[in-house]
């Protein structure tokens, strides 16, 4: 790995943290475990169209974690951590299928594979299948956060052309 | 290009089906019983409609949660999560939704259960 890459992985790595923790700070006006905006993911999905899948797999890993320790909520680290997977792969699979000009497109898909992710997640966690209650209305905001994230990184990636 | 309307589709189609799932979460429950579950295991059951006004708390790990019941009603009244989600949830039984309170950071589901028969009433 080159030093350069490293360097930018840091940088995105860094970005995603300040988004993640400025996002903290917006409350949400419905009280549904696991909602969010996930701004943060504007980076994830910038970096599974530019970077390799094992970089974009560390930079999100890397934001995670550090996450996690930052918001002071480290028991919110299992949920993002199987989320996130889920997504990544999902869009790295969906990478092979939808070009760089329908980014949105992924972004929207692996937002709702994130909340699948963190459901079943908190499921194992709690023992009970009554939090898939939640999975319907967190579909729901997936999408649209999905959409949003996404067309922000599709911005991100027309303006960033390819070193 | 054909690819992508695909992909619309699909994304239509599970935007729709979600939307259309979601609604239930806000209607009336089945019974007036609820579980309490607190890191994976079943604490108790409780029959709200004969329970009688009261509060409790519930420990797991480093954090506290205070349930209370009125009115045939249940509700976390105060934790000490992060989040605070449990709280902000508000009521359930009666006539409120069917969706379960859940406080994950500290384990814990209050989720309306579909029968009494093996628990016991607080």
């Amino acid at each position: 790995m080159d030093k350069k890459r490293l360097a930018q992985m840091g940088l995105l790595t860094c970005i995603a943290l300040i988004i993640f923790v400025v996002e903290m700070q917006i409350p949400l006006p419905v009280p549904v475990p696991g909602m969010k905006l996930g701004l943060a993911n504007i980076v994830t999905v910038y970096a599974v169209y530019r970077y390799t899948p094992k970089e974009a797999a560390l930079i999100l890993t890397a934001r995670i974690i550090l996450g996690s320790i930052f918001s002071g909520n480290p028991s919110a680290l299992l949920f993002s951590i199987s989320g996130g997977i889920l997504c990544l792969f999902g869009m790295i699979f969906l990478k092979c299928f939808i070009d760089e000009k329908h980014i949105y497109l992924s972004s929207i898909i692996g937002a709702v594979l994130h909340n699948m992710g963190q459901v079943t997640a908190a499921a194992a966690v709690t023992g009970t299948m009554s939090v898939f209650a939640y999975l319907p209305v967190l579909t729901v905001s997936g999408c649209i956060a999905g959409l949003f994230t996404g067309i922000c990184a599709q911005i991100a990636v027309n303006r960033i052309g390819v070193k | 290009m054909k690819k992508n309307k695909m992909f619309i589709i699909i994304i239509a189609v599970i935007f729709g089906t979600a939307l259309i799932c979601s609604l239930p979460i806000w209607g009336k429950p089945r019974g007036n019983a609820v579980n309490i579950r607190s890191g994976g295991e079943l604490i108790c059951t409780i029959d709200l409609s004969e329970a009688e006004d009261c509060e409790f708390d519930i420990k797991w790990g480093g954090g506290v949660n205070t349930i209370e019941i009125k009115d045939h009603m249940i509700h976390v009244k105060e934790a000490d999560c992060p989040d605070g989600i449990c709280i902000k949830t508000g009521w359930i039984g009666g006539e409120n939704g069917t969706a379960p309170i859940v406080c994950l950071p500290n384990r814990l589901v209050i989720e309306p259960a579909d029968d009494t028969s093996d628990g016991r009433t607080r």
